[in-house]
């Protein structure tokens, strides 16, 4: 690789290792990845935090290094909910009386009444017969959709699904095919062209990368006309979409036409953890054929009376929810007036897109460093390659004036280079 | 190598990677997506044919190349 090539390089070219030995990396990553530029770029992973995912916290590592204030636009906290006192004192209470893990899969010695209990409340909150809990949002997906599908099965994904739905259609042997993203028309030609076939589709409510929801009633038609089920991974819009917060679901209300809801407690919940919804016949079936839920060990108690906690909280008014979207509009408002690009987000989760250099997204990203924002810069081929970006997670624990903070700081380190503002 | 030659080798690895497709009837002025590829497949196509070729062309470069003749353009660009 010649030098002036390295920044024209990613992770995604690499996932093909050519060296003799299955433990041997690549020469040519080896190489790449030490490169100081590349280097840099990669310090914005795994930055240690110091304290809670609040808008104020410490965070070391990255290209500064030492430990510093930071104003935290990253973390995934969207009500609060990891940091509220009742639901710390609920997973305290908890770690003391049961102890720290689970020690066991759920099938055998895992499952404890709070267990019971989340998955009994989650259903209840859904509308749905019946709740399985797995150990994170990612084995739920996995497990989820290699219970469910088969060999000769085809699972119709919309284009930005999560890597979670992607690997749970590998490992069930199912085809996978997308359609482009949101688009009905495109589903229809898909599930068209794959009459005949058991199929499943899958959308989320809230897409990460982009921050812009799925346009379920115009998608459900679709699938209602080629009688095939919709399962609807609520990741990012549990708890924030909808009159008593349900999901995009019960935003559009469609609840009793989506055959399968899945959600994680990673996101607005403020835990760790995923589930699914549904039936009971189908529940019952999954709990014994879905692979990430029955070889892996139960999320640990003290978490899970923590996030039946997290889901009183939340849904026993609409203070946060209320509090959330007051911000998201606030912020919006904010970026809008800048010029930046959002995209098509309508959501908490706003993205700044900045364009197709890396080099300048990380030379953005290392001067919002510097200004102690905590925003971190997402690279192709996490995005494409033509729309590198930012995104912030809206939290509602942000005060106006850290909004307005923040907004300074973008406009000084992201608009003003790109040219937006500041002309003037 | 001419740019034929590499549509072949790319055809050979979409056909290695698609249960149920009619090599015969695939035309370079597509997309592989057109015969039911998805990124997976497709991601597997362009690894196997670069490594046929011996050469690594970065990914982000092949973002905007939509059919398999442009495919096969670009790897020719790095052929020795
Ligand atoms: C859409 C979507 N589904 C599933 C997951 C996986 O959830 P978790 O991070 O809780 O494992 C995520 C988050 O990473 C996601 O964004």
């Amino acid at each position: 690789m010649k030098p002036e090539d390295v920044l024209k390089f990613s992770l995604a070219d690499f996932t093909y290792n050519d060296s003799d030995g299955v433990l041997n990396p690549p020469e040519d990553f080896n190489a790449w990845i030490q490169d100081p530029r590349v280097a840099t770029a990669m310090s914005f992973f795994e930055q240690p935090l110091h304290n809670s995912p609040k808008p104020r916290t410490e965070l070391s590592g990255g290209h500064l290094g030492k430990r510093r204030p930071v104003i935290n636009l990253t973390s995934y906290n969207y009500l609060g909910l990891s940091t509220h006192p009742e639901v710390v004192q609920a997973a305290a209470q908890a770690l003391m009386h049961y102890g720290v893990g689970a020690s066991g899969a759920a099938m055998l010695s895992g499952t404890f009444d709070q267990h019971v209990l989340l998955a009994q409340e989650l259903a209840a909150f859904k509308g749905q017969d019946a709740c399985m809990l797995f150990s994170s949002g990612y084995g739920g997906n996995l497990g989820a959709i290699q219970g469910l599908l088969q060999k000769g099965d085809v699972l119709v994904v919309d284009s930005k699904c999560h890597r979670s739905v992607v690997d749970g259609a590998t490992l069930s042997g199912a085809k996978m095919v997308s359609f482009a993203h949101n688009d009905a028309a495109s589903l229809d030609e898909t599930l068209a062209r794959h009459a005949g076939k058991r199929r499943m589709v899958v959308v989320e409510g809230v897409y990460s990368m982009d921050g812009d929801v799925a346009n379920l009633p115009a998608l459900l038609d679709v699938c209602d006309a080629h009688d095939v089920p919709l399962y609807l991974d609520e990741a990012h819009s549990s708890l924030v979409y909808g009159e008593t917060g349900r999901g995009l679901g019960e935003h559009f209300g469609v609840e009793d036409r989506i055959g399968v809801h899945f959600g994680t407690l990673s996101k607005a919940f403020g835990g760790v953890g995923g589930f699914v919804c549904g039936e009971a016949s189908i529940m019952r079936y999954l709990k014994c054929y879905a692979a990430s839920f029955q070889f892996s060990c139960a999320l640990p108690p003290a978490i899970v009376a923590a996030m039946r906690k997290s889901l009183e909280v939340a849904t026993r008014d609409n203070t946060l929810r209320e509090k959330l979207w007051a911000n998201v509009r606030h912020f919006r408002s904010n970026l809008i007036a800048m010029g930046l690009d959002i995209g098509e987000s309508t959501s908490q989760v706003i993205p700044i897109i900045v364009g197709s250099s890396g080099e300048q997204l990380i030379e953005l990203a290392m001067a919002a460093q510097e200004r102690g924002l905590y925003l971190q810069p997402i690279d192709f081929p996490a995005v494409e390659a033509h729309s590198r970006r930012f995104r912030i997670s809206v939290s509602a624990q942000l005060s106006a004036a850290d909004i307005d903070e923040a907004s300074n700081i973008i406009e000084d380190v992201i608009a003003r280079p790109l040219g937006l503002v500041g002309a003037a | 190598m001419t740019k034929e030659e590499i549509i072949e080798i790319i055809k050979k690895h979409l056909k290695d990677n698609l249960d149920d497709i009619d090599i015969d009837t695939v035309s370079a002025d597509s997309s592989m997506r057109d015969y039911g590829a998805n990124s997976l497949d497709m991601i597997e196509v362009v690894s196997a044919t670069m490594r046929e070729l011996k050469i690594r062309v970065p990914r982000s470069e092949l973002a905007d190349v939509q059919t398999i003749d442009a495919l096969a353009a670009k790897f020719l660009e790095h052929v020795e």
